[in-house]
């Protein structure tokens, strides 16, 4: 069996344990709703390779309409148990192995991937799950606790969370139906009808605003770098300049960094933390990260136009 | 329809999130609604695919994004036995750790991954059990408002040495995609050239972050004289 599939299953069981748990707690007023949103994760998480992808997208709308109507939730103290009520039992700094074996698994997986020339990301991912599985056993074995007071834990964290673990999936679908509709091929056309063809430096300027705006809606530069390039990087500045490609586009790809850092769009690298330390301000990380992006971007625009105009 | 209202999309997401709608929901009725003015059909039929099956394809391609929730377990567990105490009175045993040098540490740490061509999402595996009790610990006193800022910074810290360490190595996917688009359109250039023009980059970043990460410091001092 396909490793990165196991892993899969394995998060599926994780979340249907989960939803176990949501749906056995009495003092929780949305245990139904909540309990029906992570079995169908876990259901997508387990078969996602196997369904129609209709029957996954209708499974998607079915968690969106619990979520909008208001069922999923946890009890109101989520999230707040660990720091009020952890037992230190005297294990010191040991408590660190399990949590340790997470990253040094994901690492060493991934590093024997690439020596074995396989896709280290994969191996990454492979070995994120077996950390994962191994952290819990060291840790079980550690703290001599149950694999119910283990899940139990999971499960509080998970709440804690709650709805917003979906939205970087949910957000790459968006930009699937965004792709098939062309909105990247409207923007670019929109740039190259505002900007006059002979001015490197407003071209400069405009291949780093489309980049950056292009990544802001759809909170992924990957997804910007070949609209972007195809549609004003490559005809408007590359070929008529004759500037050095390589040097280019490397420097578009990261001037979209600057909109992956003020868009909840992405919600993996913006929202998904906001929810894991519990912070008040949705938009908290974005506000920090803004003064930092204005100011790298800035620097891009110099850059590129220095380095092409003088060198 | 005139093109520009594929557009709906991007409307409904502003105007959703300005109403504190739930994000859930406003992400699905802006996918709903582009694929409408667009012309897709709602389900795939005759070759075009429909845009519930672009839902699921989406949803199904990027588990990864979501696989972290297999860390939670263990998490939760060390967590429940002194997790976080553990690691404030690691952070304490430094006499010159500031909460501003721990993140500049951090982010070169993950900027070094980049390198190895390791590419990882650190929040949940090394922000919140780790970077985030020890930044907390390394303050005498913490007030709720200090609080969210430390938590913000640690998410940036992550962030900036993710993204701008990524690309420096030639096996990485940003690189990897910027080669093949510009070989694509008749630009070819190779991985290494692309990993030298990085290089000013992710300096730069390092340098912006130690500088805010510092400014961090100073007002965390600031207001602990008060």
């Amino acid at each position: 069996m396909n490793g990165l599939e196991g892993v899969f299953g394995l998060t599926g069981l994780v979340l249907w344990v989960f939803a176990w748990l949501s749906f056995r707690d009495r003092d929780n007023p949305h245990r139904m709703g909540s309990a029906g949103f992570w079995f169908v994760l876990g259901a997508i998480f387990a078969f996602g390779s196997v369904l129609p992808h209709w029957v996954t997208g209708l499974l998607v709308l079915a968690m969106v309409a619990m979520d909008g109507a208001g069922q999923v939730g946890g009890r109101s103290l989520g999230g707040r148990s660990a720091e009020i009520g952890s037992k230190p039992l005297g294990l010191g700094y040991r408590i660190f192995v399990p949590v340790l074996m997470i990253p040094a698994v994901t690492f060493g997986t991934a590093v024997v991937f690439r020596l074995m020339k396989l896709d280290a990301n994969r191996g990454a991912l492979i070995g994120l799950g077996i950390g994962a599985v191994l952290a819990m056993a060291a840790g079980l074995v550690l703290t001599r606790s149950t694999i119910q007071v283990m899940m139990e834990e999971g499960h509080r964290l998970n709440e804690a969370m709650g709805a917003v673990n979906i939205l970087p999936q949910l957000l790459a679908s968006l930009g699937v139906v965004f792709t098939a509709a062309k909105v990247g091929d409207l923007i670019a056309s929109g740039i190259r009808y505002a900007v006059p063809e002979n001015s490197l430096f407003l071209l400069v300027l405009a291949n780093s605003a489309g980049m950056t705006l292009f990544t802001i809606v759809m909170g992924n530069s990957f997804a910007a770098f070949p609209v972007i390039a195809s549609g004003v990087l490559v005809p408007l500045i590359v070929k008529p300049f004759g500037v050095d490609a390589a040097m280019a586009g490397i420097m578009t790809l990261t001037t979209g960094a600057s909109g992956t850092l003020v868009t909840i769009m992405a919600a993996n690298f913006n929202v998904v933390p906001v929810a894991l330390l519990n912070m008040r301000d949705p938009f908290g990380v974005v506000r920090f990260q803004l003064p930092f992006a204005v100011v790298i971007w800035g620097c891009h625009v110099l850059l590129l136009w220095g380095l092409i105009r003088f060198v | 329809m005139p093109e520009w209202t594929k557009l709906i999309g991007v409307v409904i997401i502003v105007a959703g999130l300005a109403l504190k709608l739930r994000t859930t929901l406003v992400v699905a009725a802006a996918a709903l609604a582009t694929g409408l003015v667009s012309g897709l059909p709602l389900f795939s039929r005759a070759g075009q695919e429909g845009v519930v099956d672009m839902l699921g394809r989406g949803f199904a391609d990027n588990r990864l994004m979501t696989l972290f929730l297999i860390t939670l377990p263990a998490i939760g567990l060390a967590e429940r036995y002194g997790l976080q105490e553990q690691s404030a009175k690691l952070i304490l045993k430094f006499r010159a750790a500031t909460v501003g040098r721990l993140l500049i540490v951090y982010q070169l740490f993950r900027v070094l991954h980049g390198m190895m061509g390791i590419r990882l999402n650190g929040h949940p595996i090394f922000v919140r059990p780790l970077i985030f009790p020890m930044s907390a610990g390394a303050l005498p006193a913490v007030s709720a408002g200090e609080l969210e800022r430390i938590k913000a910074a640690n998410s940036a810290s992550e962030n900036y040495g993710n993204f701008y360490g990524q690309n420096l190595s030639p096996v990485q996917p940003g690189v990897l995609l910027v080669y093949g688009v510009l070989t694509g359109l008749g630009s070819p250039v190779s991985v290494w050239s692309l990993v030298f023009y990085a290089t000013p980059i992710a300096a730069l970043s390092v340098v912006l972050g130690a500088i805010q990460f510092h400014l961090l410091d100073r007002r965390l001092q600031g207001e602990d004289a008060k």
